[in-house]
């Protein structure tokens, strides 16, 4: 059992130190996530299937959100749907109260986090480091939150590197890099119904999410209460569950905001290629892949240091100058 | 399409392909053979896995047998899930003839190179079939029918008129929401277009008998009746579906005959049919007020029949006598007949067409409509 000084600042602040850490960042992310849709209003005249699939991602993830909420109720699911436009679940028995409140939950604050946590779980077959809990000594606010960061800096850290030094001839590197790219691009649907479009912003979530938690201030008290129980026990059995539990919540933010950082990139390209005539339009697409097979082939015969990193850096080059030269002329 | 296969008064409203990702299906299966090659080459030659394949003799075709049984395994599964034989002896073609190639020209020691190579090749080349197979798909929609055209060897064609649809099936996948294509399945009145699932599986527990079957397979199950159609008997993958949807329902609305309009014909037809029979009592009216030259008539026109059979003859005679008996009540009978028509005709004009002559309707709707 660890000695703890007992303070207002150990036995409250601490305690709310990881909390705005989350929140910070969820807030990030949520900001990132609107500058992204504002990108993709603007490419929709034009790349409305691209728009689609996106929208596509985005519902199902928002309606896999909910199923999971019915699963875990134990209400069952009697029909699950998914199109570009809606997503449907019905329950199997139509529970109330406290019930109905966390399947809300989930559908409304677990499409920010869910997803992620499963690109997350992936990120740690393929990076397998930088998931660290720092030890308290002083179980202090400042203390706590430095810890939040310093857990939060070394996934970063590690997380930056694996894509700085990513292996595109690696399949499974591939394939995180593709999932990461598809959940960045659909974290959140533009929109929802067919006809008339209702649009889903970051106001209109923040709205969903503040009428959700207004409902019932009740639920949010006996939260915060569990919240602060499980802080107190984990200060005297074990100080670094209680950060390391709102840790895993920010990383799996960092890894929202890492891959719309990267779809940022994509939807950078998409529109920039399309001040390029029609008939030399793929010609950036195509650049990507084949320089950067082309610099891997020639690191063969010549090789050296960094040889992944140095073909990442030719690819993105390659790509800037074609396109460029491509707007130009 | 030429002018002249257009029947008279045809007009054509849109011709259609099928749209390049709506064989994803079959692309599916190349892009797996693409990717498993290229995973087989990495596995092998690069990743941390790549010393168990190191070595001489056995060690040189690991990485065939590995590409091969996976390969073989999807097909299997593939097989079995869709139900397509032809699935599982593509790979096995494919699979084969990697084999072959090896063996023949000994690359044995470069097996996983061969591979990946091999494997984009064989992709591609199944691309261009795929592609030369899509392209061989024409959809005409004219303001009478939908034409098919299909077949790369085999020509293929089928032709619907639109007062021949019972029912429409339209179905569209993600890719198909995504790209806005979709498949519509006209489904004829003799069920052309309706296909059946059923369930096949292998090793699995016989129906009814409830043993398990380790080895050979065990049929049986479920069997669904659903709207399915080969590619160019359905309009595959068409783009824009939304529009074509909306164009062929309006057009099939217009050809088949509303409620008011199958009423109406009845009522016509009940009209003539009264019609008719009073024209034929008109008619015996005015034959039999000459009673004798009717009577004249009526024994020759029996006595040739009765020529040809003598054994008849008596019986026309007996018919005479009565025909005269009741002459001067059958022209009374005429008039009550034709009284009851006109009274019928009278209440057919007020009172809905009753049930069975609704029925009699779909027998008669032919001619109802020439009447019409």
């Amino acid at each position: 059992m660890a000695n703890v000084p007992l303070d207002i600042d150990v036995l409250v602040g601490a305690a709310l130190a990881p909390i705005i850490g989350v929140v910070a960042f969820w807030f990030l992310q949520l900001l990132l996530i609107e500058i992204q849709k504002r990108m993709l209003l603007k490419l929709r005249h034009r790349h409305e299937a691209f728009c689609r699939f996106t929208n596509f991602i985005g519902i199902l993830f928002q309606t896999i959100c909910h199923a999971l909420g019915y699963t875990v109720t134990r209400s069952g699911i009697a029909a699950f749907q998914v199109t570009v436009n809606y997503g449907k679940v019905q329950p199997k028995k139509e529970k109330t109260g406290v019930f109905e409140w966390i399947v809300n939950s989930f559908l409304l604050i677990g499409p920010f986090f869910i997803p992620a946590g499963l690109v997350l779980l992936f990120s740690y077959f393929v990076i397998g480091k930088g998931f660290t809990f720092p030890t308290p000594v002083h179980y202090t606010f400042v203390e706590s939150l430095t810890n939040f960061g310093v857990s939060l800096s070394a996934f970063a850290h590690e997380f930056i590197g694996f894509l700085t030094h990513i292996d595109l001839f690696n399949p499974l590197h591939v394939g995180f890099l593709l999932v990461l790219l598809f959940f960045g691009l659909g974290i959140r649907p533009s929109y929802t119904g067919e006809e008339r479009k209702e649009k889903i912003d970051m106001i209109y979530d923040l709205k969903n999410i503040k009428n959700h938690l207004v409902q019932k201030p009740l639920y949010i008290l006996l939260i915060v209460l569990f919240i602060y129980a499980f802080y107190l026990i984990s200060l005297f059995l074990n100080p670094r569950l209680y950060v390391a539990l709102f840790s895993v919540f920010g990383w799996m933010s960092l890894t929202a905001i890492i891959a719309l950082l990267l779809t940022y990139l994509i939807l950078l390209l998409i529109k920039t290629t399309d001040e390029i005539v029609a008939r030399w339009k793929a010609i950036p697409f195509i650049t990507l892949p084949v320089s950067y097979a082309l610099a891997r082939v020639f690191f063969i015969y010549y090789p050296m240091k960094q040889v992944e990193s140095v073909s990442l850096i030719v690819m993105i080059l390659s790509t800037l100058v074609i396109t460029i030269l491509l707007i130009k002329y | 399409m030429e002018k002249k296969y257009l029947l008279k008064n045809e007009q054509i409203e849109r011709l259609l392909s099928p749209h390049p990702l709506s064989f994803m299906k079959l692309q599916a299966l190349c892009i797996f053979v693409i990717v498993w090659g290229i995973v087989v080459w990495w596995l092998t030659e690069f990743s941390s896995y790549a010393t168990i394949f190191s070595g001489n003799g056995v060690a040189l075709w690991y990485p065939l047998m590995l590409w091969g049984l996976v390969l073989l395994l999807v097909g299997v599964v593939a097989w079995l899930v869709t139900i397509r034989l032809s699935i599982f002896l593509l790979y096995l073609a494919v699979f084969a003839g990697a084999f072959g190639l090896i063996y023949w020209q000994h690359w044995e020691n470069n097996t996983s190179l061969f591979i990946m190579v091999y494997s984009v090749a064989v992709s591609i080349v199944g691309f261009l079939i795929i592609e030369l197979y899509r392209r061989s798909h024409k959809y005409i929609i004219t303001n009478l029918r939908i034409i098919f055209k299909g077949g790369v060897l085999t020509k293929r064609e089928r032709t619907i008129r639109y007062d021949k649809i019972a029912d429409i099936d339209a179905k569209q996948g993600i890719l198909g929401q995504i790209f806005g294509f979709g498949t519509i399945i006209p489904v004829s009145q003799s069920g052309f277009g309706l296909g059946s699932d059923k369930s096949f599986a292998a090793g699995g527990v016989e129906l009814g008998t409830k043993k398990a079957k380790l080895f050979g397979f065990a049929g049986g199950g479920k069997e669904v009746q659903t709207p399915i159609a080969r590619s160019y008997y359905e309009l595959h993958g068409v783009y824009p579906y939304k529009d074509v949807k909306q164009l062929v329902e309006g057009l099939v609305q217009t050809h088949v005959p509303t409620q008011y309009q199958k009423e109406q014909v009845e009522f016509q037809k009940q009209q003539v049919d009264i019609q008719t029979q009073m024209r034929d009592l008109l008619h015996k009216q005015v034959r039999e007020k000459p009673w004798g030259k009717a009577v004249e008539q009526a024994n020759e026109e029996e006595g040739r029949e009765g020529e040809e059979n003598e054994g008849e003859e008596k019986i026309v005679m007996k018919k005479t006598i009565a025909e005269e008996d009741s002459l001067p009540l059958e022209q009374v009978d005429i008039q009550k007949q034709m009284k009851e028509l006109l009274k019928k005709q009278k209440t057919v004009r007020v009172a809905e067409p009753e049930e069975e002559e609704v029925e009699e309707e779909d027998e008669d709707k032919e001619e109802g409509k020439e009447v019409a």
